[in-house]
C-alpha cells in the first residue's frame, strides 16, 4: 500500500519510457515520425563509437563531472567550517550563502553570459584590469577557458546546497571531543582528520554522489552559454543527446548516446558505497 | 484559458491513495464547438520586442474582423523555435498555424507534416511574386505561402561610415578606418552558442562570391568559390574590426548606441532598431560583394497537418493575403516584402528612404537552404558552422573546413 | 594566545566577506544590470551602482508584461510538484526503510538510476504519453512530468531520515494499536520533519527551474511558466537586456524567499537523511 502508488507512478513516468529508448537506440527514427522506426541493430551504437568528436565528448563530460563534483563539494566544505565558528552576523551570513542555490538557472546562465560578456563584461573587465591575458572573444569564446568558465559558475550555483548541508552535519560533532583532541596538543589539521572528518564523512559521500548525478545531466546552463561550443569544448553528454535529437533530429543516434550516459551513471551507482549500504541494510 | 475547451482536452487527477489515472469528456472525433474556434499561430517574431507587439495588433485586427476565429500566439520562445514546434508536431500536435524557417519548412514539409494548400492557394489569381514562391514545393506540392521575405543587405551607420563600400576592398577598408576606441566597423555571429546565426551570416559571403552550397543534384560545399567568399569572411574576423565573442543581442543593441558601424542584416532589423534608439542615424545599401546574390529569410506559413481546425486555419491565410491586409502587415513588419507585391506608402518612403534597397534584391535573393537538400539542411547546417568556426579559431584552413564538411555531409546524404 | 585568536577571527571574518560577496553579487549585477541606461551599459567604464532614474523596467515588467502570470503559473507548478513529491515519497521512503520486499535492492537502485536520466532524453517518449492521456498543455501535466523526476531523489532522503527514527518509538506506537500508516503519520513525520522540508525544497527549485518540459508540453501563452517566459524575451533581432534582467531578477526573487523561509528546516533535514542515509 505504501509502495504502491509511487512504484506505479515510476513505471508509468520512467521506465516505460526509458524502454522506449532503449527500443529507440536499435533503430533509425527521426523526430518528424517518432512513431515509425527502422530496425537497425547496432549501427546507431557503432555509428557513435567510431566518431572521434564522441570521444572528446565523454572526455569532457568526465572532467566536467569530476571538478564540478570536487569544485562544489570543496568550496562548499571549506566555506561550511569557516561559517561553523561563532562570529558576528552569522545568521545572516549562512542565510545569504544560500543565495546563489535559489537563483533559477536560465537566470544563472543569463547574468553568466552577460558578467562574461567580451566587450562589456564586469568579469572580463575585472579580469583584464587584473593583467589576465582574455582573448579578444573573452572566455566563453576561447576552447581553453569555456569549459573552466561554466565550470565556476556551475560551483557558484552548487556550493550553497554542499555548503547548507555540511554545516548541520557539523552540529552533530561532538565538542567535547574536539576539546579532548586539542587538549592533547593536536593540531587543528589533525583534530579535523580525526574527529570532524569522521562525522561529516556520510554526509559528504552522499553529497558527492549527488553533485555527480546531478552534473551528468546539466543541461540548461551549458546550452545557454556555449551550446557545447567552442570547438566542442563544453559538448557533454547530454549536449550531444540534445543536439543529435533535436539539431539532426535522429532520435535513434540520440538514444544510443542517452543509453551510454545511462551505461556511465551504472557504472557510477555500482561504485558508490551509498547503494552498496542501502542494499545491504535489511530490516531487522 | 482557451475560448473554447480542446475537445479531447480530459481531467486528470492524482488520487491521494492511489495514482489514478481517470479520463473523462469525449474522446475521438471533433465535437460541434459552439462559438468561435481557437488557433494557436507560432511565429519567433511574436517574442522580438520590435516586432512581436506589431505582428500581435494584425492578427488582432482578424480576431476583431470576424467570429468564427480566434488566432492566439503559441507560447514558443526563439532560442528553441524549431526544435520545439518540430518535436511538436512529430509527436501529433502543435500549433495550428506556423510561421516557419526555410530548412525547419522543407524538413518538416518532406515529413508529411504539413497541410498540402494546392486547393487552397491559386498563385496566379492571387498574383503571388514568383521568386521566392517557388521554394514552397515539396514533391511537386504546395504547403506554404510566404509570410514575409526580408533580403539581407548592408546597414550602416551614416554618422560613423559617411560613404557606404562597393566593393569588398572598400568594406574592409572602411570597417578598418570605423574600428576606433569603443567603436567596432563590423558585427556578426560567429559562435557556436548562435549556430543558426552563423549559418545566416556565412551564406551572405559565400553567395555574394559566387558559391553556393549545392548544383541542386549534388553537394558543393568544398567549392572554390564557396571557400574564397569563407576566407573573406575569415579576413574580416582576423581584421580585428568586429566585437569578437559577442552575440547578436548584444552587438544590435551597440549598434544602436552608434558603437558599431556596419552589419549584415535582413529587413526585420529596421523596426528592431528604430525601437531601440528612434534617433539612430542609420541607412541600407547592397552587399558590397563581387556577385549581387545574398540570403534572404524567406519565412512561409503553413497549416499543421494535426491540426483540427484547417478550415479555420485557411480563413486566416486568405484573410493576410487580400490586398489591404498584405499591405498593413508589410507596415508592420517593416522592410520585409511580402506574398504579393505591394506598394509602399508615401510616408514610409518618406521615413526611410532606403526600403527601395531591400525591393531590387528580390529577384537575387535566395532562401537559407541547401538548394535540392532542404530537409537535411539543419544537419548540413550544423557540419558546415562547426567547421567554420574551427577555421576562425585556427584549427584548420577555410579549405580544410570545406573539405571536411563536404566529406561528412556526404555521408548523411549519400555521395554523389 | 589571546591575540592569535584575535587574528585568527578577523581573517575569518575577511574571508566569509569575501565569500559572501562572491554569492550575492552576480544577484545584485543582475539588478544593477536592469537598472541601467543603454549608454552605460556598452560605456568605457562599467556602471557600479544601479540606477534608480531607470527604475520603470520594473513597473513595466510587471505591470504591462505577462511576467506576474508567468510567476503564478511557476508557482502552481513548482507547488504542485513538490506537494505530490511529497504525498508519494513519503511512503515510498518508509516503504523502502521499514519493509522487506522482493526486488527492494533493485527498487532502490533504479531510484537512483532515474536521477541520471536527462529530460532531453525521456522528452519525446513522455510527450506521446502525455498526449496519449490528454495532459499536454495542462499545468497539471507539467506538475506530473516534474514529479516523475524529483520523486526519486525525494523518496531516497526521507528514507534516509526514517532510517534513523529509531524503532523502538514504532513498536511503542504499534503496541498502542496503531496501523503502519498510524505509525508513520504520528510518530514518523513529525520526526523527520526537517527532512520534509528539505525534500520540498528541492522539489520547488526543480519544478521552479525545469525549461525542456515547460517548452515542449504548453502550447497556450496563459500558462507559460516563468522559465518558458524569460526565455522569450531573446528575441530574432533585438533583445531587451534590462527587461530581461529585470525578470530574471523577479524570477529570481521568490525561489531566494522560499529558500529563507524553509532554511531553518533545512539545516537539521538534510543532516538527518544524510548521517544514516
Amino acid at each position: 500500500m505504501f509502495l504502491a502508488p509511487a512504484a506505479l507512478y515510476i513505471i508509468v513516468f520512467q521506465v516505460i519510457p526509458l524502454l522506449q529508448e532503449i527500443y529507440l537506440s536499435f533503430t533509425r527514427t527521426t523526430l518528424l515520425n517518432p512513431t515509425r522506426s527502422e530496425w537497425v541493430g547496432l549501427a546507431n551504437y557503432a555509428h557513435v563509437f567510431s566518431s572521434a568528436s564522441f570521444r572528446q565528448t565523454l572526455l569532457t563530460t568526465g572532467v566536467y563531472v569530476v571538478a564540478c563534483v570536487v569544485g562544489a563539494v570543496g568550496v562548499g566544505l571549506l566555506v561550511a567550517l569557516l561559517l561553523n565558528g561563532k562570529f558576528p552576523g552569522r545568521g545572516v551570513a549562512r542565510a545569504l550563502i544560500t543565495v546563489p542555490w535559489a537563483a533559477p538557472g536560465i537566470a544563472t546562465a543569463l547574468i553568466a553570459v552577460w558578467m562574461l560578456n567580451p566587450q562589456y563584461g564586469i568579469v572580463t573587465r575585472i579580469l583584464r584590469a587584473l593583467g589576465v591575458p582574455v582573448g579578444a572573444g573573452g572566455v566563453l569564446d576561447d576552447p581553453a577557458w569555456a569549459l573552466p568558465a561554466i565550470l565556476a559558475t556551475t560551483v557558484w550555483q552548487l556550493f550553497p546546497f554542499v555548503c547548507v548541508v555540511i554545516l548541520s552535519a557539523l552540529q552533530s560533532v561532538p565538542a567535547e571531543l574536539i576539546e579532548a583532541a586539542e587538549m592533547d596538543g593536536a593540531g587543528r589539521l589533525w583534530t579535523f582528520r580525526v574527529v570532524t572528518w569522521q562525522v561529516i564523512k556520510p554526509t559528504v559521500g552522499l553529497l558527492a554522489l549527488l553533485m555527480t548525478i546531478w552534473s551528468l545531466r546539466r543541461f540548461e546552463l551549458i546550452w545557454l552559454m556555449t551550446r557545447g561550443g567552442p570547438l566542442g569544448s563544453t559538448r557533454t553528454l547530454v549536449i550531444d543527446l540534445y543536439a543529435e535529437a533535436f539539431d539532426a533530429q535522429r532520435l535513434g543516434t540520440a538514444a544510443a548516446i542517452g543509453m551510454v550516459g545511462v551505461l556511465i551513471s551504472l557504472i557510477v551507482i555500482a561504485g558508490s558505497r551509498f547503494v552498496g549500504r542501502a542494499a545491504e541494510r535489511t530490516p531487522r | 484559458m482557451h475560448a473554447t475547451p480542446r475537445p479531447r482536452r480530459a481531467l486528470f487527477l492524482a488520487g491521494a491513495a492511489t495514482t489514478a489515472l481517470i479520463l473523462t469528456g469525449c474522446s475521438g472525433g471533433a465535437e460541434e464547438a459552439e462559438g468561435p474556434v481557437t488557433l494557436t499561430f507560432a511565429a519567433s517574431t511574436f517574442g522580438d520586442p520590435g516586432l512581436g507587439p506589431r505582428l500581435q495588433a494584425f492578427v488582432d485586427e482578424f480576431n476583431a474582423s470576424q467570429d468564427g476565429v480566434i488566432i492566439e500566439p503559441a507560447s514558443v520562445p526563439f532560442p528553441t523555435f524549431g526544435q520545439t514546434v518540430l518535436t511538436q508536431m512529430g509527436g501529433g500536435e502543435g500549433p495550428d498555424l506556423v510561421r516557419f524557417d526555410m530548412p525547419e519548412f522543407s524538413t518538416a514539409a518532406a515529413a508529411g507534416l504539413l497541410e498540402p494548400l494546392d486547393d487552397v492557394i491559386d498563385a496566379a489569381e492571387l498574383g503571388l511574386q514568383p521568386g521566392p514562391d517557388e521554394y514552397l514545393f515539396v514533391d511537386d506540392a504546395r504547403y506554404g505561402v510566404i509570410h514575409d521575405t526580408s533580403n539581407y543587405v548592408m546597414f550602416y551607420n551614416a554618422d560613423l561610415v559617411p560613404e557606404p563600400p562597393t566593393t569588398f576592398d572598400e568594406f574592409l577598408a572602411t570597417a578598418q578606418a570605423t574600428t576606433q576606441g569603443d567603436v567596432y566597423g563590423l558585427a556578426f555571429r560567429q559562435t557556436q552558442a548562435e549556430e543558426n546565426g552563423v549559418w545566416q551570416d556565412i551564406f551572405n559571403y559565400v553567395y555574394g562570391f559566387g558559391g553556393q552550397w549545392s548544383d541542386g543534384e549534388n553537394l558543393t560545399l568544398d567549392d572554390p568559390k564557396n571557400i574564397e567568399g569563407l576566407e573573406a569572411f575569415q579576413t574580416m574576423y582576423d581584421a580585428d574590426v568586429i566585437p569578437k565573442g559577442a552575440d547578436a543581442a548584444t552587438f544590435r543593441r551597440m549598434f544602436a548606441q552608434n558603437l558599431v558601424g556596419m552589419e549584415l542584416n535582413n529587413g526585420g532589423y529596421v523596426v528592431a532598431t528604430k525601437g531601440t534608439n528612434p534617433d539612430l542615424n542609420f541607412s541600407v545599401a547592397p552587399i558590397p560583394f563581387p556577385v549581387r546574390a545574398q540570403g534572404a529569410i524567406m519565412a512561409p506559413i503553413v497549416v499543421n497537418a494535426n491540426s483540427e481546425y484547417k478550415e479555420a486555419a485557411y480563413t486566416y491565410i486568405e484573410w493576410m493575403l487580400q490586398p489591404e491586409q498584405q499591405q498593413k502587415l508589410q507596415e508592420a513588419l517593416g522592410a520585409a516584402s511580402m506574398a504579393t507585391p505591394t506598394e509602399r506608402s508615401a510616408e514610409s518612403l518618406e521615413e526611410m528612404p532606403f526600403l527601395t534597397v531591400f525591393d531590387e534584391l528580390t529577384n537575387t535573393s535566395a532562401p537559407q537552404i541547401v538548394v535540392g537538400f532542404g530537409p537535411q539542411t539543419p544537419e548540413i547546417r550544423s557540419i558546415v558552422v562547426r567547421e567554420v568556426i574551427a577555421a576562425l579559431q585556427g584549427q584548420q584552413t577555410m579549405q580544410e573546413a570545406m573539405e571536411r564538411a563536404q566529406a561528412e555531409a556526404e555521408g548523411i546524404v549519400g555521395a554523389p | 594566545m589571546i591575540r592569535r585568536f584575535r587574528l585568527g577571527v578577523t581573517a575569518r571574518m575577511l574571508i566569509v566577506l569575501v565569500a559572501l560577496g562572491l554569492a550575492v553579487f552576480p544577484i545584485y549585477w543582475m539588478f544593477t544590470t536592469a537598472l541601467t541606461s543603454d549608454a552605460d551599459l556598452f560605456g568605457s567604464q562599467p556602471r557600479l551602482v544601479p540606477d534608480f532614474s531607470q527604475f520603470g523596467v520594473f513597473i513595466e515588467a510587471v505591470t504591462e508584461g505577462r511576467t506576474l502570470r508567468w510567476l503564478l503559473n511557476s508557482t502552481v507548478v513548482a507547488t504542485g510538484t513538490t506537494l505530490l513529491a511529497l504525498l508519494l515519497g513519503i511512503p515510498l521512503g518508509y516503504a523502502l526503510s521499514r519493509f522487506s520486499f522482493w526486488g527492494k535492492a533493485g527498487l532502490a537502485l533504479l531510484l537512483l538510476f532515474t536521477q541520471m536520466l536527462p529530460e532531453a532524453l525521456l522528452v519525446v517518449p513522455l510527450f506521446s504519453l502525455f498526449r496519449r492521456f490528454d495532459l499536454l498543455d495542462s499545468l497539471p501535466g507539467l506538475v506530473l512530468a516534474n514529479t516523475a523526476f524529483v520523486l526519486p531523489i525525494v523518496a531516497l532522503i526521507l528514507k534516509g531520515a526514517i532510517d534513523g527514527v529509531p524503532r523502538e518509538l514504532e513498536e511503542a506506537g504499534r503496541v498502542d494499536g496503531a496501523r503502519p500508516l498510524g505509525v508513520l503519520l504520528r510518530i514518523n513525520l513529525p520526526l523527520i520533519a526537517p527532512t520534509i522540508a528539505a525534500a520540498a525544497v528541492i522539489a520547488f527549485f526543480h519544478a521552479w527551474n525545469e525549461y525542456v518540459f515547460a517548452v515542449t508540453f504548453i502550447f497556450s501563452r496563459e500558462i507559460q511558466p516563468a522559465s518558458v517566459g524569460l526565455a522569450g524575451f531573446v528575441g530574432e533581432q533585438g533583445t531587451a537586456l534590462q527587461t530581461i534582467m529585470a525578470v530574471a531578477f523577479l524570477f529570481t526573487l521568490p525561489a531566494v524567499v522560499f529558500y529563507l523561509f524553509a532554511q531553518k528546516y533545512v539545516v537539521g533535514g538534510m543532516t538527518a537523511g544524510a548521517v544514516k542515509g
